[in-house]
């Protein structure tokens, strides 16, 4: 038997629950599909020739250097950065606290773009690695930070009375305790490379992902482009599951709410200058640079308030498209992650896993593969607004998972059983008991995911109905364009209209534990 | 607070998901509107579309897009496509579709507002307008007498990191252009030379801000960005300035942007308004008014001081491109792609 159930699971949940985890398991099959269908069109000796080329180990190597990079660096900067406002006396904290996490309102491709024209040096792989480890710090640092704050202090106060000094303590008793906070925030941040498209192309760096995007402007029915998809699921499937056997066998759930006491600060004492030196050129670097750059586009183009009278239409898109999208992906990963923490089995640990290996697909073969099925078998789906949220779904359901997974493994399986021994039918057991204590998790899910789909890009273009535009999609027209004063005021709606969802996810982030 | 922050947010999520569903969740039949699926300058289709509502009273609705990806798009869609009219702005997307079988032969008093050297041979598709090959060099950086005579030169190794280009929009077509004039092998050396000693743009407009920031002092181009961005910064602030090889030479190739009626299209009549719209000398004038492009009908006077188009043009003719298949496989073969 491949699916075995936990303790005391019985009756309709399980099978309620099996059943709406088929529906996304069924959405992020069709890209792979998608990308086999097209690879066997090559016909076997074609893909071992195409996967032989030099060009083909060019982007290998790319590919490989930019991810492995940005993630190791966005590591060192998160953990850091992390350890010092959750742990010293680091003077105006939660201004601090603000600076690390306020680079995720700023889209990737605004950031590449603004530090692209200023010069040659910032382009390339290493311009590339400093502008997206600055654009990804804040998705290792909000977990690490939330997970240090949910660390009992007692661990750390045990080792210090025991004449370790603080670096000591920090690696062998903090940093075990955030690992998995770590390892998770690194998966996203280097499946996101995999995918990353539009910062790339400003930075003239070619990967596997800009590789697809090139093919597909040249064929549709690209077999090299499908088989490039096949590389980079390949590439994010043994992330994704060495990510999942690192959280196997840690159980944090905790009965007992909240902690006894706070933690034991850490006094800087000389070393708070350079600490506060590294912020304030994070600040610049991160957030000071790009908006700069917006600033001196609006002032200095002669395209100024061209396009205005799509400011709000643009708006709305984004806000309705945007909104859908992040309801939806987070009501969809519920039953994932809860199959997940529940029952067992290799299917259910598949089902699990496969987001995440599409995760680091970019949205264009997300769409292709919807246009292609929709076309054939549901034509009345095609450019729908329907169809958008469904990619929107495929795209950004990991983001929902390690959200409300977070939540989710705080709660004891035992809570629930405990409320169907005094007699709760499974669902009421799951609504009165468990969905409450999942809320945190929701809330930091429908804010990321909102944030993420507000600058989606290409499977915006390719599949929502003719006449549809939002922020992201105007911006980028406008910059095609190069009417760059034009395309500031939506890149600045979309930063400010970011920072809604920035704030919610932060707060949300660091007053759990 | 934090409460109400996240109620909002539900509520906003379900409020829109109504709204998406209430709305449209699968597509309507477009009941009196065309829908161009536009490859061009998106200011530049806006223009002629505003002026086209205008004149006709029909509404039109664009669909935004790379030409390329678009008539891929086209062809996966078949006889189920909801376009009515493709717009590219390169001609190899169109004479694939033209290939495929799914372009509608347009009416005669069409084609014949314009010069047959910008109509296809079979009458399905037109040019709407022209635009030229060029080179963009630093002021700063070389002297107008060391600027190449030819194409062929910009691949030696004394041009060495020395040339910016992108793989867009007219380099398949000077890629052709190249192989049309003198053969195949000279079109794969000349790859081979560009990927080993070129710098390669993610697009012609990055590679003219290259040009323009001093990055490197050449860049292989078409000759309306350097309008463009002179028009966004003003004309004494550029840096750059356009040069023209010598006339004749695969280099001074002139492009056209074509448009065409899809087969599948159920509003034949009011599409070939549009087709005839764009060949019409207001629909002209809306074309050329955005972007530094020629006209395809004679007599009329771009707004852009462009060197005159007699004076330029490569012996290739822009309907002799073809599908540029043939550019794509030797761009693999040099490790381009």
């Amino acid at each position: 038997m491949i699916i075995k159930f936990g303790t005391g699971e019985r009756g309709s949940f399980p099978i309620l629950l099996l059943a709406l985890v088929a529906l996304p398991s069924v959405l992020v099959a069709l890209p792979i599909a998608y990308a086999l269908i097209r690879s066997f069109d090559a016909g076997f000796s074609g893909i071992l020739a195409e996967l032989l080329r030099p060009t083909s180990l060019e982007l290998l190597i790319n590919t490989l250097e930019l991810a492995g990079a940005v993630t190791g660096l966005t590591l060192v900067m998160g953990v850091a950065a992390a350890w010092v406002t959750e742990r010293c006396d680091l003077p105006y904290v939660a201004v601090w606290r603000v600076v690390a996490s306020a680079p995720l309102a700023m889209p990737a491709f605004v950031a590449s773009y603004a530090w692209a024209s200023l010069g040659p040096s910032f382009q390339g792989m290493g311009g590339a690695i400093m502008v997206l480890a600055l654009a990804c710090m804040p998705l290792i640092y909000l977990p690490v930070a939330a997970a240090l704050r949910g660390t009992d202090p007692a661990f750390e106060d045990v080792s210090r009375s025991l004449g370790h000094g603080p670096l000591k303590t920090f690696l062998r008793v903090v940093l075990p305790q955030i690992w998995p906070a770590m390892m998770g925030g690194a998966l996203l941040v280097s499946s996101h490379m995999l995918a990353e498209f539009g910062a790339l192309s400003f930075l003239r760096v070619q990967t596997f992902t800009t590789a697809i995007f090139q093919q597909y402007e040249m064929q549709f029915d690209n077999a090299t482009a499908a088989l490039f998809s096949l590389v980079l699921m390949g590439l994010s499937m043994p992330l994704a599951l060495f990510e999942q056997n690192l959280r196997k066998g840690l159980r944090r759930a905790r009965s007992g709410k909240g902690l006894a006491r706070s933690p034991m600060i850490i006094i800087l004492g000389g070393w708070r200058w350079p600490v506060l030196a590294l912020f304030v050129a994070f600040a610049v670097l991160a957030i000071g640079v790009p908006f700069a750059t917006l600033f001196y586009w609006l002032v200095t183009g002669t395209s100024a308030g061209m396009g205005l009278e799509r400011l709000l239409p643009a708006l709305l898109g984004s806000l309705s498209y945007s909104l859908s999208g992040g309801l939806l992906t987070t009501l969809l990963a519920i039953p994932l992650v809860l199959a997940s923490l529940r029952l067992h089995g290799v299917l259910i640990d598949l089902a699990d896993r496969l987001p995440y290996a599409i995760h680091g697909l970019p949205g264009l073969v997300i769409a292709l593969a919807l246009i292609f099925f929709s076309i054939r078998y549901v034509p009345d789906l095609y450019q729908s607004p329907l169809l958008v949220v469904l990619a929107y779904v495929m795209l950004y359901l990991p983001l929902a998972q390690s959200s409300i997974r977070a939540s989710a493994e705080l709660v004891p399986p035992e809570l629930e059983n405990v409320a169907r021994s005094l007699g709760r039918s499974p669902l009421a057991a799951f609504a009165e008991v468990t969905l409450p204590n999942l809320m945190p998790g929701i809330g930091a899910s429908l804010a990321l995911v909102v944030l993420q789909l507000m600058r989606e890009l290409t499977a915006t273009l390719l599949l929502a109905p003719s006449g549809v535009v939002t922020l992201a999609t105007e911006f980028w027209s406008f910059t095609n364009d190069r009417a760059y004063a034009a395309a500031a005021p939506f890149a600045a709606a979309l930063v400010i209209i970011s920072g809604v969802p920035v704030y919610v996810f932060t707060l949300r982030t660091l007053r759990r534990g | 607070m934090l409460g109400q922050t996240k109620r909002q947010f539900l509520l906003g999520g379900s409020a829109s998901l109504g709204l998406l569903a209430g709305g449209r969740m699968v597509r309507a039949q477009s009941a009196a509107s065309l829908t161009v699926y536009n490859g061009q300058h998106r200011q530049t289709t806006e223009s002629l579309i505003a002026a086209f509502t205008k004149a006709s009273g029909i509404k039109v609705i664009v669909r935004h897009g790379e030409s390329a990806q678009l008539a891929n798009q086209i062809m996966e869609e078949g006889a189920r496509s909801p376009a009515d009219i493709f717009y590219s702005e390169i001609s190899p997307p169109m004479v694939a579709l033209d290939e495929k079988n799914l372009l509608a032969p347009l009416e005669p008093s069409i084609w014949k507002e314009i010069p047959g050297e910008y109509v296809a041979p079979n009458k399905t598709w037109i040019g709407t307008s022209l635009r030229s090959r060029v080179i963009l060099y630093n002021k700063a950086m070389i002297k107008p007498a060391d600027l190449p005579h030819s194409i062929l030169d910009v691949v030696n190794a004394n041009w060495k990191d020395r040339v910016g280009y992108a793989i867009k929009d007219g380099f398949h077509e000077q890629v052709m252009a190249i192989v049309k004039l003198k053969g195949r092998d000279a079109g794969l050396a000349w790859l081979k030379g560009l990927k080993q000693n070129g710098r390669l743009y993610n697009g012609n407009g990055a590679a003219m801000n290259a040009v323009e920031a001093g990055e490197v002092p050449i860049a292989l181009n078409n000759n309306y960005y350097w309008f463009g961005l002179a028009k966004e910064r003003g004309e004494a602030n550029m840096k750059s300035a356009l040069h023209y090889v010598d006339r004749g030479d695969a280099g001074a190739l002139v492009n056209l942007s074509p448009a065409a009626i899809l087969k599948s299209t159920k509003q034949n009549d009011a599409a070939q308004k549009f087709l005839a719209f764009m060949v019409s000398e207001e629909g002209q004038k809306a074309i050329i008014t955005p972007y530094a492009e020629y006209p395809v009908r004679p007599g009329l006077t771009p707004p852009f001081n462009l060197k005159p188009i007699a004076e330029i043009g490569s012996a290739i003719a822009a309907s002799d491109i073809g599908n540029a298949q043939l550019a794509y496989e030797l761009m693999r073969e040099a490790s381009l792609l």
